[in-house]
């Protein structure tokens, strides 16, 4: 019996040493020390790691929609423009900009055209032409490869390359967002192509999990699942190598992020959470905030199935006057972030926003003489307001699981118990919280009053479809998600602005929409929503993009 | 015996196939994976309808099972969306080794992602196996040769405060006393994650440092109940009349207790033990998390989030599979340490 405790013990730590040799015979990078003694030491490689709370699911633009995919794209891949730090566009692949003044852009908004650089390279050295545009859009609209979405691809009537260096989208009807939307990835023709002739589908190609063949400032070198990613410098990039030469991607838990970063094990990371903050300032690390357009807010459900006090624009304004924004931002955001005002606070440089938007102030006082005009007054004496009805002013908050909405939600139900609402909390996971009308899901059937969480408009460009009429669910549109109302005013508003070409036409429309939208209350916004870096002190010339945030990698630095 | 063995293998065809219906309706029930294919975004209705064509997700329930289990490379599909079922199905379904593609990774065969991840899996959890078996059998044995003394006290008090600890707080403290603030007092400190310093390699060091933080935490807790388990099994046996007999005749004190008395405590161990392996291949999900080991339980969380049906059928077949297999060997392991025990 001893024998078979001793074989059992042998045989297991056998197994185990030949799971560790598994694990242990990946390849080893280049020592990154330079050898000793020799009298002119080697450079030292200049390595820099990401702390990355989530590993992407593809490295092919077309199969992900994941933001953390998103952002990797910049290092080995290449948009036709970027976007800088004031998420301004700039050219990259294009001489320039496609414009109505430049003929880049048709007097009816429908042709876009674009010159191509004549220097611009794949890493292995094949030119990137006009045909690789052409590939990319056949390539996302061929029903076999499934890729995750074809907008805006499915409002193109064709996309031509006369020649070379020449790309002509034409859009069945004016298309004002393209300059947001457009060419978020290119696909190299020369490496697909092959795949696709073979097996009618780009879903397998082996480039969608390593793309050895790029366009960006790095490299494809090296996936390790569920480890790290790693990139090398592109030696080829046409617009000089960047200054970096390795960049691995550490795949770590949110809660170990922080942990990472103070023990100098990543470099740099986003989205902390917030209250890790002073600790990793303490340790050196500097917080960069970049606004991305998205803002935290409450949408108000004004259908016929909402709370009457939801439909009562004197309501929704008590509600707006009763929060107090200083004090989320203060308490809860460590004044990290600020109030805004309307859902184009982040495009404000673009002049989208009015001058003449009056900020909600938080007067409590002036909440409840607005609740009083409107008929809501407290009956029974139980601190909570009722209308002539009977119908008590309750009013159902609906939010995902995210942590910072639930804590939200109990400073706001507080705030407007001083008022005399009644606020009730519903918070879900974010599929059941969107899920379908015929599913019964909170937003899509109306069963929320105000529902909570963080968007944008398609950044940099204002446009949004998240109040139009034809988007309200219902049992003919079960996946609408217009979960608000219908107000022909507002929608009219949003139609006019998106075909209007002109951008001195289209900004006075986009800020009458978000006038109309504040003083309507029907989103109220809570805080301006920033990406959040947090970058070490090795790491110099870092800028960062809300809309491309990479989009100067290939001139960041480190000190050693 | 044989025929023991035979017999509990054939029961097993129908459970599993009860298990895979069972596991498949749910999965496919509490999840929809297109909504995750959005980003920070809803897909838009339009987009919603063509994933939902194109990866087979229209087709009844039923029929996505069959799919999964005998393969659809019979029956052809409308990938182009015109009505007209021209493309031929590619699947050849569990039953011939298929188990599909996955979701979230595109087109990506669920055996090659498992793959990939099992050796991490095997190792992490293999060695905390070794070491909670190491050490509980050590701790109990200790503890009840020493019964109600000081130490026996004391180590019953660790015990419930390590059995108490959830899983998660003793990663995190772990990370932030050894990880980092050993680094600030200029102690030699452990890595806070992965599998090996990424600029030196995955060398058999590295992984042996970067093991020990995750692997104490899973031990930690698992040590703690079982060395309790082993206490009482152990008091038990000792006052048994063999081992008296065996003291009567002058054995030494060391070998009545590892030899004669360990053995027979350790039974009841054997189907804890039996019990744990196979769930080694669903990974330690929290443990693997935090300190971003890619293993199978970091794997599973991620795909089950993103409703990826594929893949987690995938791992829990495997378990399933795994939770029979180990049954009969603990059976029958159980039955050549006790003769008493007879299979018919």
């Amino acid at each position: 019996m001893k024998k078979l405790g001793l074989q059992i013990v042998g045989v297991w730590v056998v197994l185990t040493m030949l799971v560790g040799s598994l694990v242990t015979c990946g390849p080893t990078p280049t020592p990154q020390v330079a050898a000793e003694a020799t009298a002119t030491p080697e450079p030292v490689d200049k390595v820099v790691t990401f702390a990355w709370t989530q590993e992407p699911d593809s490295l092919n633009p077309w199969y992900t929609d994941m933001w953390f995919s998103g952002l990797l794209q910049q290092l080995y891949l290449c948009w036709a423009w970027e976007f800088d730090e004031n998420n301004v566009a700039f050219p990259r692949l294009v001489t320039e900009l496609p414009s109505p003044a430049n003929g880049g852009v048709s007097a009816d908004g429908r042709v876009i055209t674009m010159n191509l650089r004549d220097d611009i390279v794949w890493s292995d050295g094949t030119p990137i032409t006009s045909a690789d545009f052409v590939f990319t859009y056949n390539m996302i609209m061929d029903g076999g490869n499934a890729v995750d979405s074809q907008y805006p691809y499915d409002m193109v009537e064709s996309i031509e390359a006369p020649d070379e260096r020449t790309v002509v989208i034409t859009f069945t009807e004016p298309y004002t967002p393209w300059q947001a939307q457009l060419w978020r990835g290119l696909l190299p023709k020369h490496v697909l192509e092959p795949v696709f002739t073979e097996k009618a589908s780009i879903q397998e190609a082996e480039w969608n999990r390593a793309p050895t063949v790029g366009c960006g400032p790095f490299v494809f070198a090296e996936w390790q699942s569920g480890n790290y990613l790693r990139f090398v410098k592109n030696e080829k990039y046409w617009l000089g190598a960047p200054k970096l030469d390795d960049v691995y991607f550490k795949f770590v838990d949110d809660a170990s992020q922080t942990a990472a970063l103070i023990a100098g094990d990543a470099d740099i990371g986003t989205f902390p959470p917030l209250s890790d903050v002073p600790s990793l300032q303490e340790a050196g690390l500097t917080v960069m905030v970049q606004s991305s357009g998205y803002q935290e807010g409450l949408f108000f459900n004004f259908r016929e199935m909402a709370n009457p006090g939801a439909r009562d624009l004197r309501v929704r304004q008590a509600v707006a006057m009763a929060i107090d924004r200083e004090a989320i931002n203060r308490d809860l955001l460590l004044g990290l972030s600020r109030p805004v005002e309307t859902f184009w606070d982040g495009l404000a440089a673009a002049g989208y926003v009015p001058s003449d938007i009056v900020p909600w102030k938080y007067d409590p006082e002036a909440a409840k003489a607005l609740l009083e005009e409107a008929g809501w007054t407290d009956t029974n004496g139980d601190g909570l307001r009722e209308n002539a009805a009977g119908e008590p002013l309750t009013l159902v908050h609906g939010t995902t699981v995210r942590e910072i909405r639930q804590d939200i939600q109990a400073v706001l139900q507080q705030q407007l118990k001083a008022v005399g609402i009644d606020l009730q909390l519903v918070a879900e996971e974010s599929d059941l919280f969107f899920g379908s009308f015929s599913d019964g899901a909170a937003c899509a059937v109306g069963s929320v009053d105000m529902m909570e969480w963080s968007d944008s408009p398609l950044v940099p460009d204002p446009d949004t479809d998240y109040w139009l009429c034809a988007q309200v669910p219902s049992a003919e549109n079960d996946w609408g998600y217009n979960y608000f109302g219908c107000d022909e005013t507002l929608d009219g508003l949003f139609q006019q602005q998106l075909v209007a070409i002109d951008p001195a036409v289209r900004a006075p429309i986009v800020q009458q929409i978000a006038k109309y939208i504040h003083d309507q209350v029907y989103w109220y916004g809570l805080y301006d929503d920033p990406d959040y870096w947090i970058v070490g002190p090795r790491l110099t010339n870092v800028r960062f993009s809300g809309v491309t945030p990479f989009f100067s990698i290939a001139e960041w630095d480190v000190t050693e | 015996m044989g025929r023991y063995v035979i017999r509990r293998l054939l029961q097993a065809i129908p459970l599993l196939f009860i298990i895979s219906v069972l596991l498949f309706v749910l999965m496919r029930s509490a999840s929809d994976p297109v909504a995750t294919l959005g980003g920070r975004s809803n897909p838009r209705p339009e987009e919603r309808a063509r994933l939902t064509r194109v990866l087979g997700l229209d087709k009844p329930l039923y029929l996505q099972y069959v799919f999964w289990l005998i393969g659809n490379d019979w029956a052809k599909f409308d990938a182009d969306g015109d009505g007209v079922a021209e493309t031929p199905g590619q699947l050849k379904g569990v039953l011939r080794g298929d188990f599909g593609r996955s979701l979230a990774r595109r087109g990506e065969a669920v055996t090659k992602i498992i793959w990939e991840r099992m050796p991490y899996t095997l190792l992490l959890l293999g060695v905390a196996e070794v070491v909670i078996i190491l050490f509980s059998l050590l701790i109990g044995v200790f503890s009840a040769l020493r019964q109600y003394s000081l130490m026996d006290h004391i180590i019953t008090a660790l015990a419930f405060i390590g059995y108490s600890m959830p899983i998660f707080f003793i990663a995190i403290v772990s990370i932030y006393v050894f990880g980092v603030k050993f680094q600030q007092w200029g102690l030699p400190s452990l890595p806070t994650g992965g599998t090996h310093d990424l600029q030196v390699g995955p060398t058999v060091g590295q992984t042996a440092l970067h093991l020990i933080l995750p692997v104490a935490s899973i031990a930690i807790i698992s040590i703690a109940g079982y060395s309790r388990f082993v206490r009482a099994t152990m008091l038990e046996v000792m006052s048994e009349d063999y081992v008296r007999t065996a003291k009567a005749k002058g054995l030494r004190r060391l070998r009545i207790i590892f030899v004669h008395a360990l053995k027979n405590a350790s039974l009841p161990l054997v189907t804890i033990i039996g019990m744990d392996i196979p769930m080694l291949l669903g990974g330690a999900l929290v443990t693997e998390q935090i300190f971003g080991w890619p293993g199978t339980g970091k794997m599973f969380l991620f795909h089950t989030i993103r409703g990826d049906t594929a893949v987690v059928m995938g791992v829990l077949m495997l378990i399933s599979v795994a939770v029979i297999i180990f049954q009969i060997l603990t059976d029958i392991t159980y039955a050549w340490l006790d003769p008493r025990i007879r299979y018919e």
